[in-house]
């Protein structure tokens, strides 16, 4: 009777002890889905796009380990409570990467868009040395047209800044930039033209 | 009775000694790393991106096979068994590779498209370009055609990035840039595609070479799309040469600051030998169709009251590159000659072309095709 009184607490605490382990750490889930939904929100789809797969890959191992406890009479957590740990200390590292990322990504685009402003204001400024009105050559009216397309590209540019969406803004301002060279290569060609004529008309 | 507790008591010890010993956790199937690598390989090479639909269908059969390893794998050991899953397994790893083969062939073909719109682009930024310069339309259409030219090279960069999705969508909105520089610019070049408008053109240059040809004399053509100037005489062609028109001289003169070049058959009416630009002959703007033209436009209200008709339309030098307010420019030593030659009174006809098949309407085939 005492020996079998004993075994009765014995169980009971084992029991507790299971329910206690077995209890589905919803807790932990909710706060682990947080922090992946927090860097999503920092946009770390453009950012840390392979380090966000890792990380919805390990909530997702947690989640199959979560439900597979759930199927069990003696349910154990601690395998699933680790892998939720994971997935939120690696979020919130990543978390902690991305303003650096983001910044590194501003200063680029910021930087190609420099760039693309000094390379149109170049070659307005050859276009300003071009006469105007009546006599004007026909090109170097085209490529006022040329130049006026470059300075909306680079608004365009700097809207995309603004929007934070760096990797597009940067692959425009290099564009622009581009196209600038071209058109101050070309300014310079008619402006050579219009010497020439210059020239040729002072001779007679 | 009790060395028999005692032998039973030690039989079961063994006994369960034994069994814990001889059965140990079966092995994680080699299966399951494979199958999380060719996941993340398709999601790397953008399943998710370029075929969403089979590769969600896939991702959702993927976490299924999870969810059931982890049911197995979180079973006693003794009623562990992987089999199953490892048939499971086997079937979405075959999937998968057929998805893989599916997703490669769709980049390839994304490519494949792409590349063909990039020509296409290009030849349509080309053709407009020819187009633009052949109507001395660079002023309002060039801004838009540069537009599309940085979309292209946009485009270029997202694609050799492999982002072909982005390229895509640049190639698109230069496609749509493109369009409008059509629009722009299709009012004035709609007149040079118009069968009934080429067919007057070519009346007044039959009229005027047939004068030519009557009076012996010299007559002159401008054909504007050519930017030429034809010097006929006694019917025949002459000489001829390049000329610059206005800042809009493809079109067709109606008053005052509208920097057209007239159409119509005028004279010479007087030679200027001391003009701003070297030389210059003076034509009779506005005759008597262009006066007509001009007062039924103020009427119907098109023109505002106080517009004038404009005048002073030559032909002059300072050289065929230039831009003219409505004249026809020459470069100065052609001037010079054709000066020489004419006398006030020498018919001056100036048409857009009598051409049907001309540089504007072939342009406009291959853009269109």
């Amino acid at each position: 009777m005492k020996h079998f009184s004993k075994l009765m607490v014995l169980g009971l605490a084992l029991m507790v002890l299971a329910v206690g382990c077995g209890k589905k750490p919803e807790e932990e889930i909710n706060v682990s889905k947080a922090a992946v939904d927090a860097i999503v929100t920092e946009g770390a789809d453009k950012y840390a796009k392979d380090e966000l797969k890792n990380i919805n890959d390990t909530l997702s191992q947690a989640m199959a380990e979560v439900d597979a406890q759930g199927q069990k009479y003696m349910k154990n957590y601690d395998k699933a409570k680790e892998l939720l740990a994971k997935a939120k200390a690696d979020a919130e590292k990543i978390k902690a990467d991305i303003p650096a990322r983001k910044e590194a990504a501003k200063n680029q685009a910021t930087t190609a868009l420099e760039g693309a402003k000094t390379a149109v204001a170049e070659a307005k400024s050859l276009l300003a040395k071009a006469p105007k009105g009546k006599g004007t050559m026909a090109d170097i009216e085209a490529l006022r047209s040329d130049v006026a397309g470059l300075e909306e590209a680079v608004n365009e540019g700097q809207g995309l800044i603004d929007k934070e969406d760096y990797l597009a803004a940067t692959e425009k301002a290099n564009s622009v930039s581009s196209k600038a060279k071209e058109v101050s290569d070309q300014i310079n060609q008619a402006l050579e033209k219009v010497k020439q004529a210059k020239k040729s008309s002072k001779k007679k | 009775m009790k060395s028999n507790f005692l032998t039973i008591k030690a039989a079961v010890i063994l006994l369960c000694t034994g069994i814990l010993c001889g059965c140990s956790a079966p092995p994680i199937p080699h299966e399951v790393s494979s199958i999380e690598s060719q996941e993340k390989e398709l999601w790397s090479e953008g399943g998710d991106l370029y075929i969403p639909g089979e590769y969600k269908n896939y991702l959702a059969a993927f976490k299924g096979i999870r969810k059931h390893f982890y049911v197995e794998k979180a079973k006693f050991v003794w009623f562990r068994n992987y089999d199953p899953v490892r048939a499971e397994i086997r079937d979405l790893y075959k999937s998968g590779e057929e998805l893989r083969r599916h997703l490669r062939e769709e980049k390839a073909g994304r490519s494949n498209t792409l590349n063909r719109k990039f020509s296409r682009l290009r030849d349509r930024i080309l053709n407009f370009k020819r187009l633009a310069s052949l109507v001395n339309e660079g002023r309002f259409s060039r801004k838009d055609i540069t537009k599309a030219e940085v979309l292209l090279s946009e485009a270029d960069g997202f694609y050799s990035k492999g982002l072909y999705l982005d390229a895509e969508k640049k190639v698109e909105t230069a496609f749509i840039v493109t369009d409008s520089v059509l629009e722009r610019i299709s009012p004035v070049i709609s007149r040079y595609t118009n069968g009934p408008q080429i067919k007057k053109w070519r009346d007044w240059v039959d009229k005027t070479i047939k004068e030519s040809r009557g009076n012996r004399g010299y007559a002159i053509v401008v054909y504007k799309i050519d930017r030429s100037l034809t010097l006929y005489r006694e019917g025949r062609p002459y000489k001829s040469y390049p000329v610059g028109l206005g800042l809009n001289g493809t079109g067709n003169k109606l008053h005052a600051g509208d920097r057209a070049t007239p159409e119509g058959r005028y004279r010479i009416v007087r030679k200027l030998p001391g003009s701003r630009f070297y030389k210059a002959l003076l034509i009779n703007y506005p005759n008597e169709e262009d006066k007509r033209r001009f007062i039924a436009a103020k009427r119907n209200g098109a023109l505002p009251e106080r517009t004038r008709i404009g005048g002073l339309v030559e032909i002059h030098g300072g050289g065929k590159e230039i831009m003219t307010y409505g004249c026809i420019a020459m470069e100065d030593r052609q001037i010079e000659e054709l000066y020489n030659l004419v006398a006030t009174g020498t018919p001056v006809t100036i048409v857009g072309t009598v051409d049907h098949e001309n540089g504007i309407h072939a342009i406009l085939k291959e853009i269109k095709s």
